[in-house]
């Protein structure tokens, strides 16, 4: 393989890709702008939807014979109810959009006990919020009944707790964030880098088919390999680079979206702590996995001869991306040896086990190992199906005869 | 006079179909060789053979005295090669795309230099190389084509209906270019049109295939003999029919 001829390739696609206003959309404007709009956009709808469900009204209806019982008198102090004595049926309290039934009946033969039941439509988050502020209420009512009778009956309160159970949280800061961000960076790390990479794959393969620039090219004095190579590095290029903005601008809106949400001091609880050699691992594991999804879309994409017949590639080829990434979040997923042979799937297991600090070297090697062998096949794939002349002559090709 | 392309019983099969079937002819330095043949006689599949863009069923093609089957890179060295099936990077401008294919053959930096030069001269490029070739009309973008073809200067070309979709005026400047570059410059050409009148003002030999057969190869003065017609579009028809 030429060197010379490999960069001359490599040089044109990126100066072509860089000529075209839609691929620069895709790599550079769509993060830098998308998501922080996008964030502020969900920030600004999510905190109108709690103030919602704070502070809107909800009638809550009781039964007329436990109107003046202090509990009621409790909830009729709360600012985001209207309490109203009214015998109700469940029919009633589903015709009303905006209601909840409370029953209250004194026990029989009983010291003043109640049997309190509550009517509410759990599907609504309004009702759903304002039936577990009821449900408070009511326990703290309890709890006062509860510790009047201990000191009737001159006992102290920890009689009725014989045990005292604290849950102490180890995980620091940098852990809890290193959990969160580990739990769909993976993912999206993964997405950003197909989008990035297949797009182009497209422009240069069947799009140039397409557009009848391909065939200049294979009556050159060029070996396959060296048209495959210079491809393939400008696949990669805007791979990586889609992939780098993508990430870089989550993080900026993200950080941005919980200043603005939470002030200076959340700040501190989204800081992320990942050592030199933890940051060395993700580096080659975005390196390693750019150099495969490049290869592999090059391999696909190149099977289509239009634009429109390689989209149709696009879908299917980004569940084969997205699903073993959405199974790394299943409970009990775990990098193993097993799972760290399975592609795209050992890359999220192994992305987000940095992120969290708790990744095996020796499984991450083994991920590193396999990416590399899972790229070379892609890559082998690639200059197979170059190398058939349908492809080159923009002819249906035949799979049978392209693997017989 | 030296044989600089040759197809030697070139045959080649899709699937049921034999587009082409056992062609063998020859073409000398300095010559112009018309192919002719009707839509779908193998033209085109014949001239993807010659420039190794399809490989035979069976036979061989030589370019230049290379093998396109197992000394390809040197016979695509000697080859410039144009069909319709061909277009232009459109976000390249023509002297960007012309370098980019002078790299492409390794042609020394500053022999590439001059030939673009030259050759932007001839054609009248310099008149719209700050556009990209998008932007160029369908004349302009085969004048960018045909210098593509030849920025390497090569022994031997191929053009493909180089003046399909070009006025009166383009055509005739390509083919007077076409007949100064093999009579003044001894380049072997095939070319292949549907135009008769055409191949009558420029051609030395023609081959007429049908059916991926060989019908005619020789002379026009030869085909019109054996047919016994006075004209060559009449005895086109004739050999194309007969069968």
């Amino acid at each position: 393989m030429r060197n010379n001829i490999i960069s001359t390739i490599f040089k044109k696609e990126l100066r072509e890709v860089l000529r075209d206003k839609r691929m620069i959309y895709l790599i550079i404007l769509l993060p830098f702008f998308t998501y922080p709009v996008l964030f502020t956009l969900i920030g600004k709808v999510g905190q109108n939807q709690q103030e919602k469900i704070r502070d809107d009204k909800v009638t809550l209806l009781v039964n007329p014979e436990s109107a003046e019982l202090p509990i009621v008198k409790t909830l009729e102090a709360m600012l985001n109810l209207e309490v109203e004595p009214l015998s109700f049926t469940k029919d009633m309290i589903d015709t009303m959009s905006t209601a909840i039934g409370v029953q209250i009946d004194q026990k029989p033969d009983s010291n003043g006990d109640l049997s309190i039941a509550i009517y509410f439509d759990e599907s609504k988050d309004l009702l759903n919020a304002r039936k577990h502020q009821v449900v408070g209420v009511i326990k703290a009512y309890e709890k006062q009944v509860v510790q009047q009778r201990l000191a009737q009956q001159e006992l102290p309160p920890e009689f009725i707790d014989p045990v005292l159970l604290e849950e102490v949280n180890m995980a620091s800061d940098e852990q809890i964030a290193g959990k969160i961000l580990g739990s769909f960076l993976p993912m999206l790390l993964l997405i950003f880098i197909f989008v990035g990479c297949i797009y182009i794959a497209i422009d240069i393969t069947s799009g140039e088919k397409e557009r009848k620039t391909l065939q200049s090219l294979f009556t050159a004095p060029i070996h396959v390999p060296e048209i495959i190579a210079g491809k393939f590095l400008a696949v990669f290029c805007v791979g990586l680079v889609s992939a780098l903005m993508n990430v870089l601008s989550l993080m900026v809106a993200m950080l941005i979206q919980v200043r603005l949400m939470g002030g200076a001091d959340a700040m501190g609880t989204f800081a992320i702590s990942i050592s030199t050699e933890g940051w060395l691992w993700i580096g080659l594991i975005v390196f390693l996995t750019t150099i495969f999804l490049a290869a592999l879309t090059l391999a696909v994409v190149q099977l289509a001869n239009s634009y429109k017949e390689a989209q149709s590639y696009v879908s299917p080829l980004m569940m084969v991306v997205i699903i073993p990434a959405v199974l790394s979040q299943m409970p009990g997923m775990e990098l193993t040896m097993s799972t760290a042979m399975i592609p795209m799937l050992n890359i999220a297991l192994a992305l987000g086990a940095v992120l969290k600090g708790t990744y095996d070297i020796v499984l991450i090697g083994a991920v590193a190992a396999s990416v590399v062998v899972y790229a070379a096949l892609s890559l082998w794939l690639a200059s197979k199906v170059f190398r058939n002349e349908n492809v080159t002559t923009g002819q249906k090709v035949s799979l049978k005869k392209l693997f017989g | 006079m030296q044989v600089q392309i040759e197809a030697r019983n070139l045959t080649k099969d899709f699937e049921e179909l034999r587009a082409v079937d056992d062609l063998s002819f020859d073409v000398k330095a300095g010559e112009i060789f018309g192919l002719l043949g009707p839509n779908g006689a193998g033209k085109t599949t014949t001239l993807r053979m010659l420039s190794g863009l399809l490989t035979p069923s069976s036979g061989e093609a030589f370019i230049n005295g290379h093998s396109m089957s197992n000394q390809k890179i040197e016979a695509r060295k000697s080859l410039g090669f144009l069909t319709g099936e061909m277009d232009l990077y459109r976000r390249l401008k023509p002297l960007e795309l012309l370098k980019y294919f002078g790299n492409l053959y390794e042609v020394p930096e500053k022999e590439l230099d001059e030939r673009i030069n030259h050759l932007a001269d001839v054609f009248g490029i310099n008149d719209f190389k700050d556009r990209y070739c998008e932007k160029l009309s369908t004349g302009q973008k085969q004048r960018v084509s045909i210098v593509r073809t030849l920025v390497h200067d090569p022994q031997v070309v191929i053009l493909d209906e180089p003046t399909t979709g070009l006025d009166i005026m383009a055509s005739e400047f390509i083919l007077q270019f076409i007949r100064k570059m093999a009579k003044e410059e001894g380049k072997t050409v095939i070319f292949s049109t549907h135009h008769l009148n055409e191949v009558e003002r420029l051609c030395d030999r023609i081959a007429i295939i049908h059916e991926g057969k060989l019908k005619h190869y020789g002379t026009m003065q030869e085909a019109k003999s054996i047919t016994q017609r006075e004209n060559l579009a009449d005895a086109f028809f004739n050999l194309v029919t007969e069968a």
